[in-house]
């Protein structure tokens, strides 16, 4: 049997983070990740954060990727962070980049394909000198222990093998959680479920719509109608010449009050401030040319469709000053104003000679969801079964605070950590306190910390922000909030009283309707500015945004019904990003085809991740 | 063998039209026009380089690849080291090669392979089961028979037993109609084989899934500067006799190719009522008969 020192399950952003920092200590690591390539299985929403606590340290991405900083593919640094109270036709803002900006060296918004491709390139570097390296399409069935310290690793793919240590970075439906039995399942308490769309916006539109420069991003948070009556909100941040537009909830508001996932992302789409900030002139492909023969039909839709490429190529370029001096460079335009007569020239040709028209709308790329971990409800006390260690989702650690919210870079100060554990070991060749010394040093983490009790510091900035709510709106029903927003006494009270109160019994006042939906509402109703829609939206059905993923389709199911006639998954038809749940006869019934494992169901079912290089393969992430 | 006891083999690929939709073009009277028509390295010869990528991360093997045509064949030998990270890649290039059927092609090649590996003799040979654009599947077995290698065509997987110095292959055989057949075979190396469409390599342990990831990254740099890996040889070069290729060593011309006709189909059709299980029991009886006598075990 072949043997390695240790063995990375997952290659997101937390193993591939555990992969480069055992390679920087110089021990021998296998990555194995489940997609045929790296970044096809991961979504985020997605910032990554590089932070700087006041008391403590975390280990932050640009301290383990020595190139982070000149290299990665990263989107736009994040210098705008609003948040947007919203009714049906108003919307009141705050600007609430001091919360931001707290404690934090920076934040980029990221793309997970394109950004866990670099971590992969950089991390293998190291590792593949020291005999180690990334396994791709390998799915983890199961664990043996040949005796305390080895343990057998058996996949679905590959001839078992041995490893001394195991980091498990397999995400928040961690399988080695449940083979190991380390944790069960997270409840619905402990879990959001987050859905996102990808929006392609020329690069120019958006620096000029969010008021950016070239090197400048903005991040915009939602509560109020568009929550649709549920415990969490919407959010939209601006990527290089893309927006990720997206709605987090509390998976037990779902639960409670079931909606369509898809719907909660509509709701956002079609608000009237949000549909200004994604909206683009879009060509409307032409369904039938009735008057034409056949083969002059097939012919004017070859040359059209052909045109409309070139009009869309055109249309990102024009808006894009690095893509504007390329094709200047390219000696095929002199001036832009070339450009644009270029484009001006295929629109009029689209229009007149093959009757297609042009029209205000958005353009989405892809439609994706994942279960995010609560840290705060749902950490692993002890993120640690025997030599295995759990990191990131897999162990529950994300920090949500209201505005504040964080998760690629717990994971990977957790990798850090984990992988300076297991060095540990394997210098003194001893295993025996790994767990233990793990589990030690993630407590140390002021990301712990930040699970454990609220942050009066950061609660103060947050309420500092508040105080552009006017104080003349107090209603009846809300009048303590609006007090507490607007009276520097008793914002100081409130944190001190925040402080007595203590986590667990100030959560349910701060996680409430009241908080997301009412309030905001309210405070739209009173201060905020009106909208109007300046064009019909037209958002596509959740057939079509199936229909635009990539599969690898599996004939065997990865999931299994255990009780198809139970309360949960009745709401599973309902819940279930990609409608795979039906009912016939009373009976809930699968069809996993079109399953993008998001792990919604996976409470009351036999939940795996597919075979090796099977399901969903997202471009985006 | 090396002296170092790793194997040389070889490759032997053809540049192809591209027959994927867009890429192709005909003219008027429906036969391809080249000019028009991209070329890309042939589906076959790619399971070929496939093949040989298996013998590297398994058995750690040398591989060289090569085809005989015109300069711009290149492109061929640049696709097939993107797959199997070639050491060497052989262009056979030269005028009165032209008009080669595919003895006087497995002449030349048969010559280039001699050269290969420093003059090292060759222990496997792959080729792909026939060219796309060509339809007589025979250059393969001639130049086997050339180099006086034992043929083995069909191959769906092989393993190379390098100590006693043996190959074991599977080989596919199809019975249309009834059931395909695969095949075991064992033989003394040097061997010449050609690979069936549906060869997948598979690596099932982890060391042999990091070299495969070693090699494709090398394969990318290896295939970006192709030109320090690629010799080009003439018919001098080659030493090749002049009346043994091109067209004076051709003693076949395709003239045209057709399709064979379909046979019509003479089957007779019984509808049985399945309501009884007397009547389920015929059924079965008559699936047993009809296949009892080919299941081979």
């Amino acid at each position: 049997m072949e043997k390695f020192d240790v063995a990375i399950i997952g290659g997101g952003s937390a193993g591939l983070a555990a992969l480069k920092h055992l390679s920087n200590l110089g021990k021998q690591a296998i990555l194995i990740e489940g997609g045929k390539k790296i970044g096809t299985k991961n979504v985020s929403g997605g910032i990554l954060y590089s932070k700087n606590p006041a008391v403590g340290k975390v280990y932050n991405v640009e301290n383990i990727f020595d190139n982070f900083l000149k290299d990665a593919p990263v989107e736009r640094q994040i210098t705008k962070y609003i948040l947007h109270a919203t009714s049906k036709d108003k919307v009141f803002s705050l600007d609430i980049t001091p919360t931001h900006n707290y404690q934090s060296n920076f934040g980029y918004t990221v793309l997970l394909n394109k950004l866990l491709t670099w971590f992969a390139k950089e991390a293998l570097q190291s590792a593949e000198n020291l005999g180690g390296g990334i396994v791709l399409g390998v799915h983890v069935k199961s664990i043996i222990w040949k005796d305390e310290n080895t343990i057998i690793i058996e996949t679905d793919e590959l001839e078992p093998f041995q490893v001394k240590a195991v980091i498990a970075a397999d995400g928040v439906n961690s399988e080695i959680a449940q083979i190991t039995g380390a944790r069960s399942k997270f409840t619905s308490s402990e879990l959001y479920q987050g859905v996102k769309v990808v929006v392609k916006l020329p690069e120019g539109l958006i620096e000029e719509r969010f008021e950016i420069s070239e090197n400048e991003g903005a991040a915009h948070l939602f509560a109020g109608d568009i929550t649709l009556n549920h415990i969490g909100g919407g959010f939209l941040y601006t990527n290089r010449d893309t927006l990720s537009v997206g709605a987090v909830y509390h998976y037990d508001s779902l639960i409670e009050n079931p909606v369509e996932p898809n719907e909660l992302v509509n709701a956002l789409l079609s608000n009237p401030f949000v549909m200004e900030l994604i909206k683009d002139e879009v060509p409307k492909s032409k369904d039938s040319y009735k008057n034409l023969s056949k083969e002059e039909e097939l012919r004017a839709r070859f040359k059209s469709n052909k045109l409309i490429k070139s009009w869309k190529d055109l249309h990102q370029a024009y808006y894009s000053s690095s893509r504007i001096s390329d094709l200047l460079a390219s000696g095929l335009y002199k001036t832009k104003d070339d450009i644009k007569n270029k484009i001006d020239s295929i629109h009029n040709e689209l229009v007149s000679k093959y009757d297609i028209g042009f029209e205000t709308n958005y353009v989405e790329l892809e439609y994706s969801t994942k279960l995010v971990p609560d840290g705060k409800r749902g950490r692993m006390k002890k993120p640690y079964y025997k030599n295995i260690l759990f990191i990131g989702d897999a162990a529950g650690r994300g920090i949500f605070v209201g505005p504040r919210i964080e998760g690629i870079n717990v994971g990977i100060d957790d990798a850090v950590r984990a992988a300076e554990s297991i060095s540990k070991s394997i210098d003194q060749n001893n295993f025996d306190r790994l767990g233990e010394r793990y589990s030690k040093l993630v407590e140390e983490s002021p990301y712990t910390r930040d699970m454990n009790e609220i942050d009066k510091n950061y609660l103060k900035t947050f309420l500092d922000c508040t105080k552009q709510v006017p104080k003349d709106i107090v209603g009846h029903r809300y009048g303590t909030i609006f007090k507490l927003m607007s009276s520097n006494t008793l914002r100081n009270i409130s944190i001190g009283f925040a402080n007595t109160l203590g986590y667990k019994r100030l959560l349910p006042i701060l996680e409430s309707n009241n908080t997301y939906t009412d309030v905001p509402v309210e405070i739209a109703e009173r201060a905020g500015r009106d909208l109007q829609k300046s064009y019909s939206i037209t958002i596509p059905t959740i057939a079509e945004r199936i229909a635009k993923l990539d599969y690898n389709d599996d004939s065997l199911s990865h999931i299994k019904v255990l009780n198809s006639q139970s309360d949960f998954m009745k709401k599973m038809v309902t819940l279930c990003p990609t409608k795979c749940y039906s009912i016939e006869n009373e009976r809930v019934m699968l069809q996993h085809e079109g399953c993008i494992e998001c792990g919604t169901c996976a409470k009351e079912t036999d939940w795996k991740h597919p075979r090796g290089e099977k399901g969903i393969i997202f471009q985006y992430g | 063998m090396n002296p170092d006891g790793t194997l040389n083999t070889a490759v032997i690929v053809k540049l192809e039209p591209d027959f994927s939709e867009g890429n192709v073009s005909y003219n008027a009277d429906g036969t391809l026009n080249r000019a028009e028509t991209k070329n890309i390295l042939g589906p076959h010869s790619a399971v070929a380089s496939t093949a040989a990528l298996y013998s590297k991360v398994k058995y750690g093997s040398r591989v060289s690849v090569a085809t005989m045509g015109p300069p711009i064949a290149e492109a061929a030998l640049q696709q097939s080291q993107l797959i199997c990270d070639a050491d060497e890649l052989h262009l056979y290039s030269d005028r009165i090669f032209a008009g080669a059927d595919t003895l006087a092609t497995a002449e030349v090649l048969k010559a280039g392979i001699k050269k290969m590996a420093n003059g090292q003799p060759i222990d496997i040979v792959f080729a792909g089961h026939r060219a796309s654009d060509g339809e007589t599947g025979q250059t393969g077995p001639q130049t086997a028979w050339k180099l006086g290698y034992p043929f083995i065509g069909n191959v769906i997987d092989y393993d190379v037993d390098i100590k006693r110095g043996y190959v074991k292959v599977q080989r596919l055989i199809k019975s249309y109609g009834y059931h395909d057949i695969i095949e075991e075979i064992e033989a003394p190396l040097p061997i010449f084989m050609t690979l069936d469409p549906s060869f997948i390599p598979f690596f099932n342990t982890i060391s042999q899934r990091l070299k495969l990831a070693r090699h494709q990254k090398e394969a990318i740099g290896r295939s970006s500067q192709y030109k320090e890996y690629l010799k080009v040889f003439s018919a001098q070069s080659l030493e090749v006799n002049s009346k043994a290729v091109g067209l004076p060593g051709s003693p076949t011309i395709v003239y045209k190719v057709e399709k064979i006709p379909r046979a019509k189909a003479n089957r007779k059709a019984d509808v049985i009522d399945g309501s009884s299980q007397g009547n389920i029991g015929q059924v079965v009886t008559r699936i047993y008969d009809t296949l009892g006598g080919t299941i081979i075990k």
